[in-house]
Order: C-alpha cells, then sequence, then structure tokens
C-alpha cells in the first residue's frame, strides 16, 4: 500500500495487550464453570430454610453430649439445717468453640462459657472457692441477698490468687453469678458468668429440669455480638435437638446475659407455658414469649400438649439467625 | 592469541563469579526464616494479623448466592462460617477451607434471595473476624451466554466503534482547512488525550486502591504506563524508520495509527468498566448512559482524523476502517473481559496502559506540532487547541 503505512504486522504487535486478554479470560471462564457443576449438587441435595436448619446440617459445633453439664443442672436438695455446699470455681483463659469452625478466646470459670451451674438450697451455707488462673484479675459477683465483703465487687483476686465467698443461699430462685472486675462490660462478654439457681426449702413439683443461659459473641470485638447461643454454642439444640416427655412438665431455669444487646428473650412454638419471674415468689405469666434485660432472669415451665419438634429461639429474629434457636423433640 | 584465551576464560570465571551474591542471599535468608520469629521478637511480639478476606465477587444465580473470596494477607485464613444479611447459613466450598496466602476459594450459598434488594454477605474467619460486604442491589449475574456475548458486543460497538468511524467522517473537511487550523485540531487532539490519560491514571490508581495491599501498590499502576508507554515509542520509532525519516516526528497516517492504538487502548478500559459495573449490578446501562458515551467518544474519532488530515494524499476506505477498528473495537473486547472475566489486577493494569499509550501519543503529537505546525507550540492555535480538546472531553463526559 502506501509507503507511509502500517503493515499488518505491525498492528498485530500494537494490539498485543489486548491479545493478552483472551487467554486469561478463557482460564477464568473454566474455573467459574467448576463452580457452576458444583453448586448444582449441593441444590439437589440441600434443603433450603428451616428445614435444612436441623440435625446434621445445621452449622453448630460439638458433639451430641458436649454441653450436657451446662444443660442439665445438679439435683435439688431437701432442705438439711446447716448443710455446707461447697464449689470450686477457677478462672481461665480459654479458646473456645463458639460457632461451627469459630474459636472464641475467651475467660471462663472452669473452662466453659457459660460456666458451671451453682446450687443451693435456701439457708444452706454456700462456699464458693475462686481461684485466679487467669491473666487479668477477676471477682465473682453473685446475686442474691449476702453482706457487703461477699459482693465480688471490692475483693478483686489478682492473677494467682484465690478468695473463698461464704454465705446464705438466699432468696430462692433463679439467680446468677459473674465476674464483677472493670471493664465490666469485657469481663462479662469474654464469658466470666453462670447459673445459680437456690431452690426452695419446699421443693418445686418434680420436673424434668434445664438450664438455659442466653449469651451472644463479639468475636471480631467493633461491640455488636457476631453470635447468639443459649449455653454457648451457636445452633447447638438444632443440630441436637432436647428429647423430653410429653407426660413431663418441663422446667427451665433461664436467664440473660447478653453484653451490648439490651434485651434478649425466649418464644416457644406451638405451646404455652407458665413463666415465674426471678422464680422467688409463685406468681407466673401464661404466655409463649418472655423478655429479659440483661441479667434478667426467671422459671419457665411448660407441660406439652402435643408430640413432635417445637421449635424455641429469640424473637429477636437476628439472634435467632445468627445461633440463637433450637428444637424440643416431644415424645410420650 | 593467549590473552585473549586468557581473559576469555577469566570472563567465565567472573561470570561465576556473578552467582556468588545469589547464593549467598539464598544462605542468609534461609537462615532468617530457620530463626523464626527470634530475631524480630528482640523487638516484640508481632500483632495478629487482621484475619479479613478479600471478596473478589458476589454472583447471584436463582436460588445460589456465589461469593469469590481471596485471603490477602501473609498468614494462612480459614473459612468458618457465612452470613446473608446477619444470619448464619449453610454452604458448600469450591476451593480450600484454610487459605494460604492469596490463595481463593469460591462459598456457594443456596439461599432465596429477593431481586434489586441490597444484601449484605459475611464471611467468618476461624479466629472469628467477619468481612462483611454489602451488594447495593442483588440481580442475577449475566452468565456466558449467546445473547449476553451479543449484548455486551453490541453495547461495545455503540459506545466504542460507531462514534469513532462518524468523527472519522470530519476528515475530508479537516484536509481542506488552513495550516494553523489544522494544527489547532492536532492540539485538540492532544488534549483529548491527555484529559483521557488523566482520566485512566486516576482509575487506574483508585482501582489499585482497593486492591489487597499484597499484589496492589501505585508500583503496579507505574508498571502498566510504563510498558506500553516504552512498548508505543518503539513502536513509532519503527513506524518513524518505515517512513525514513530518521529522527522526524510521526505525521500523517502512521501518527493517526498512533492516535488510533492510544485512543483503543482507552476504549478497552473503558468497555472493562462497563462491563464490570454493568455485571457487577453497580451500574444502570440505560440509554442515556450510552448516549453520553457516543456522544463522548465521537470527539475521539476527530482525534484520529487530524493527523491524517495532514497527510497530503486522501486515505482509503479501507485505511479508515482500520483505524476505527484499531480505536473502537477493543471497547467490544472490553465489555466481554469486563462483563465475564472481571479480575481486579487485570483491570488496574489496563487503565494502567491506558494512560500510558495515551500519554506517549501526546507525546508523538507534541512533537509533530512543535516542528511542523506554523508558529509551532506556542501558537494561539495549538495553545487553544489543546485547552478546547480538555474542554470539549470534560463537557461531553458530563453526559456519562
Amino acid at each position: 500500500m502506501s509507503k507511509s503505512g502500517v503493515t499488518r504486522k505491525q498492528l498485530l504487535v500494537a494490539a498485543a495487550p489486548v491479545a493478552a486478554a483472551v487467554p486469561l479470560g478463557r482460564y477464568a471462564v473454566g474455573a467459574a464453570a467448576g463452580v457452576e457443576r458444583d453448586a448444582a449438587h449441593l441444590q439437589a441435595g440441600a434443603r433450603v430454610g428451616h428445614a435444612a436448619m436441623i440435625g446434621d446440617a445445621v452449622p453448630a459445633p460439638g458433639g451430641p453430649n458436649d454441653l450436657d453439664a451446662l444443660l442439665h443442672p445438679p439435683p435439688a436438695l431437701p432442705y438439711e439445717p446447716g448443710r455446707v455446699r461447697e464449689y470450686t470455681l477457677v478462672a481461665e483463659d480459654r479458646d473456645v468453640e463458639v460457632a461451627a469452625g469459630v474459636t472464641f478466646p475467651a475467660w471462663t470459670y472452669n473452662g466453659t462459657v457459660p460456666g458451671p451451674v451453682i446450687r443451693a438450697t435456701e439457708d444452706d451455707l454456700l462456699r464458693v472457692n475462686f481461684v485466679n488462673g487467669g491473666s487479668h484479675p477477676h471477682t465473682i459477683h453473685f446475686h442474691g441477698i449476702h453482706p457487703a465483703d461477699m459482693d465480688g465487687v471490692f475483693e478483686v483476686v489478682a492473677p494467682g490468687d484465690r478468695f473463698t465467698y461464704e454465705f446464705p443461699a438466699r432468696p430462692f430462685g433463679m439467680q446468677l453469678y459473674h465476674c464483677h472486675a472493670t471493664p465490666l462490660k469485657k469481663h462479662i462478654h469474654k464469658g466470666l458468668y453462670g447459673a445459680f439457681i437456690i431452690d426452695p426449702k419446699e421443693p418445686r413439683k418434680p420436673a424434668r429440669e434445664l438450664v438455659m443461659v442466653m449469651n451472644g459473641f463479639d468475636t471480631d470485638g467493633d461491640g455488636t455480638n457476631n453470635f447468639y447461643t443459649v449455653n454457648g454454642k451457636v445452633f447447638y439444640y438444632a443440630k441436637y435437638p432436647i428429647k423430653v416427655r410429653r407426660s413431663e412438665t418441663v422446667r427451665i431455669y433461664l436467664a440473660n446475659l447478653t453484653e451490648f444487646d439490651l434485651v434478649n428473650s425466649l418464644h416457644l412454638h406451638g405451646e404455652f407455658f407458665r413463666y415465674y419471674p426471678t422464680g422467688s415468689t409463685d406468681r407466673f405469666e401464661y404466655t409463649d414469649t418472655v423478655m429479659q434485660c440483661q441479667g434478667e432472669r426467671g422459671i419457665v415451665e411448660i407441660d406439652f400438649h402435643h408430640n413432635g419438634l417445637f421449635m424455641f429461639h429469640a424473637h429477636q429474629s437476628e439472634f435467632a439467625e445468627l445461633g440463637w434457636m433450637g428444637f424440643f423433640d416431644v415424645s410420650d | 592469541m593467549d590473552a585473549v584465551a586468557a581473559r576469555r576464560e577469566g570472563s567465565v570465571r567472573w561470570r561465576l563469579w556473578a552467582l556468588v551474591p545469589v547464593v549467598l542471599l539464598v544462605g542468609a535468608v534461609s537462615l532468617f526464616v530457620a530463626t523464626g520469629s527470634s530475631v524480630t521478637g528482640l523487638i516484640r511480639e508481632n500483632p495478629p494479623e487482621a484475619d479479613a478476606f478479600e471478596v473478589r465477587r458476589v454472583t447471584f444465580e436463582p436460588g445460589t448466592i456465589e461469593v469469590a473470596v481471596t485471603n490477602p494477607q501473609q498468614g494462612d485464613l480459614t473459612i468458618a462460617t457465612v452470613t446473608v444479611d446477619d444470619a448464619i447459613v449453610p454452604f458448600s466450598l469450591d476451593g480450600p477451607h484454610t487459605l494460604g496466602r492469596l490463595r481463593s476459594s469460591t462459598i456457594v450459598v443456596p439461599y432465596d434471595w429477593v431481586d434489586g434488594e441490597p444484601i449484605v454477605v459475611g464471611v467468618t474467619s476461624s479466629t472469628g473476624i467477619e468481612t462483611a460486604h454489602e451488594i447495593a442491589a442483588a440481580v442475577e449475574t449475566p452468565g456466558v451466554s449467546a445473547r449476553s456475548i451479543l449484548g455486551y458486543g453490541l453495547i461495545g460497538f455503540l459506545v466504542g466503534v460507531v462514534p469513532v468511524a462518524f468523527g472519522l467522517l470530519w476528515l475530508p473537511s479537516l484536509r481542506r482547512s488552513a495550516p494553523q487550523w489544522l494544527a489547532a485540531f492536532m492540539a485538540l487532539t492532544a488534549g483529548l488525550l491527555t484529559f483521557l490519560a488523566i482520566e485512566a491514571l486516576g482509575e487506574a490508581l483508585e482501582r489499585q486502591a482497593a486492591l489487597p495491599s499484597a499484589i496492589g501498590g501505585a508500583g503496579v499502576v507505574l508498571l502498566g504506563v510504563a510498558a506500553s508507554y516504552l512498548a508505543l515509542t518503539m513502536l513509532s520509532q519503527q513506524l518513524g524508520t518505515r517512513e525514513g525519516g530518521g529522527a522526524a516526528p510521526l505525521g500523517g497516517l502512521s501518527l493517526a495509527t498512533l492516535v488510533a492504538i492510544g485512543i483503543g487502548l482507552h476504549n478497552f478500559g473503558e468497555g472493562l468498566a462497563i462491563g464490570s459495573s454493568f455485571a457487577l449490578g453497580e451500574l444502570t446501562l440505560g440509554a442515556f448512559f450510552v448516549v453520553g458515551f457516543m456522544i463522548h467518544n465521537v470527539t475521539e474519532g476527530l482525534g484520529i482524523a487530524a493527523p491524517a488530515a495532514e497527510q497530503g494524499r486522501s486515505v482509503s476506505l479501507r485505511r479508515l476502517a482500520v483505524l476505527t477498528l484499531v480505536a473502537g473495537a477493543p471497547a467490544i473486547l472490553g465489555t466481554w473481559v469486563g462483563g465475564f472475566v472481571i479480575n481486579d489486577l487485570l483491570g488496574v493494569l489496563f487503565f494502567a496502559a491506558a494512560a500510558g499509550a495515551a500519554l506517549q501519543v501526546v507525546t508523538e503529537v507534541g512533537r509533530f506540532v512543535a516542528r511542523r505546525a506554523p508558529g509551532g507550540l506556542t501558537s494561539p492555535y495549538a495553545l487553544g487547541g489543546f485547552l478546547a480538546g480538555l474542554a470539549v472531553m470534560y463537557a461531553t463526559g458530563l453526559l456519562i
């Protein structure tokens, strides 16, 4: 062509950066096709929605009996004058698995969040040997009636030190305990809390007794909870529904130790229950949803009318979908 | 002879000696790595890593959301739980659970998402750190189909090829204009290209800032700019030699070709941006948007026509068609790559390359105007033309 023209070869050279994109593009499209294949496989096998959130498909951590010690309280003992109930609580730093594959660097009493259930009958002398095996100063502050020097506020226990709390257990009801070292919010949300049951001298009527401590975990430290649970593991009772009998009363000692969120709640499907706020009187409310502020607690008594799977969860939907949801498996 | 042989033998020995620093370096690095953190430990313990994922792409298909994540940090990162709109969801993985540095996995979530509503996807590491990624509006991600290939191709054709072709039609009028006016139009071309170069550079820098620091960095942009600038310098050198001018500045069709290549690279980037934004649901490709791009890009045709008009003889239609394709067709390729591939690093490199190419062509045009135009670079025609080029680009850019 003209002498000042450009040959095809020169055009090809100029187009090289553009041409280079083509094999790269092909590579990426190939990778995307692989994903589609797997997605189709997953869709064929999995169910969506709540149907996918029961049993083995549930993304919950832990094995079938991991939370037994927290769910089932030690038995109530009949009143006996002058009896001493002795417990040992050791504060330890421990990584706990709170959601499937997610560990939380917790501060614990005896290695679990929540800590162990403490139980006494009214007027038993409660003696709690506290050993601080953690890396920060801690205390134990019990709810209930006791002397000021047993309140776990001024007697801060340094790491490596110990302290013995001793007082008569009063009044009966569902109480709780937690660390009261500062910063308070940090010491509680890190996991230093648990259920403290005081039984009335006149025993309650026999029932299948359970403990549920509602809590949350702020795993990324941004001041909001990433996960919500009862007894410390996300969706645990969805993966392992709680088996109960229709003929027996189910009594739940329920407490709210969630930090950051003002309230938490329990809603039961297909049934109503008696709710005794704090459980220290015989006054109750007949309902299917109960709300608790931070530190609030009470006793729930359920007499199931029907067999089957009944869901229970926080009625704050976001809490439910971030782990605070489970099932009762009711049978004769 | 002996002396030469000895020197040659000696030179072999010294070439081998060149390996010594490399061997020493490997040794020192191995030794340092073997000591673990004991050296840095003398200063203090390393703080824990951020454990944040880089969410590379979220795609929506009916009943499914797919999230491509990469580990941008030094240490391993494990995908533990996945949330959609703050709800834990079951998921499967295409790729490993635990990602090494810069490794990726695709999370597949069966999910009944709501069309057109915002959605937040969260990926939580085994250490409990949640990376939340918000999508402004969930819309089905176009797959690779004949329809979508045609659709993207047509958009690329409309915003790239058509306006450039129209702009080239100014060629006969330009050829008949006075030399000082032709110089003004050449300067206008330089203005247009400078504007495009700055825009592309800004885009490249913005995109690299969004990359994980491990693979981002302003140096990546420099690499792209330098590579395309130098490649085009070489090309213009060759074109110049062909013209037989030696050190003389390029003119005529050769310069027009160079301008077309620079504009072509820019249009590739433009197509890339349109394609990827549309695919990710970040862009509404309305009629107004396409029209805006068309008006904006007509000026690019003018930019090619100006140097071509300087050529005394008429230019064949075929040659004009080639110029149009070189400048416009990359927009089609760009929309395809942007729409179907989407790689952030690739995007940065292409925008940087576009900036480098445009700058190189500005240099060429500048040389041309300086030597051949009446009054040179400082004539009011040249200065006015350059400013007009910038202004035209800015004004038509407002339409987009």
